[in-house]
């Protein structure tokens, strides 16, 4: 079931090349990951600077940002997260299956 | 200086979109607020809350850097917290669509 997840999730991902390519003009990068291993499936960056966004930001940070919303309002849910520092913005996108994240 | 402030305040928050404005202090209690009280707490704890793991994480990610701010929107509002050196401030915000 995993194997078959994940090479559907790579499926969506090609499709949209188009804003891939444009997301990597434009931002320093991006890195796609599975939410249910937290493993890299796509990114612009070299591996171990993916791993690292990966295993910091989304694994901890956006599950408890989840959390704190659904804590506020049962009903309500996580849409998109934006942690701006002083040097790049992180842009976090969780979908059901996947977590996109982009380096601005 | 305080007058300042509240007219600043009074400002933010007639604006249409604005569901409120929160300024807490340093140790997660709301010192300022334009909400009811018991939601205020509410948002003021999970804001101090996420702002201290999300520091701690921006650190640990680059040692130089550090976190500015934070917007968290989810399906029914929108929510910015910005810390600042002595107290943080949260805007919860209905987002346009």
């Amino acid at each position: 079931m995993n194997k078959s997840n994940f090479k559907k999730l790579v499926a969506v991902v090609q499709s949209n090349s188009e804003n891939t390519a444009r997301i990597s003009e434009q931002t320093s990068g991006y890195v796609v990951s599975e939410n249910g291993s937290d493993t890299v499936m796509q990114t612009s960056f070299d591996n171990s600077t993916a791993v690292g966004i990966v295993k910091h930001l989304n694994s901890s940070f956006v599950k408890l940002a989840q959390s704190s919303v659904r804590d506020l309002d049962p009903t309500d849910k996580l849409c998109f997260l934006r942690v701006v520092t002083r040097k790049f913005e992180y842009m976090v996108a969780p979908e059901d299956s996947f977590v996109v994240t982009v380096v601005l | 200086m305080s007058a300042e402030i509240e007219e600043i305040l009074k400002r933010y928050s007639n604006y249409p979109n604005v569901s409120g404005i929160i300024i807490v202090d340093a140790f997660a209690i709301p010192i300022k607020t334009t909400m009811e009280y018991t939601l205020t707490v509410h948002y003021a704890a999970l804001a101090n809350n996420l702002l201290a793991k999300g520091s701690k994480m921006v650190q640990k990610l680059d040692s130089s850097n550090e976190l500015t701010a934070l917007r968290l929107r989810t399906l029914n509002h929108e929510l910015m917290i910005v810390p600042e050196e002595n107290f943080f401030i949260v805007v919860v915000q209905k987002p346009c669509e």
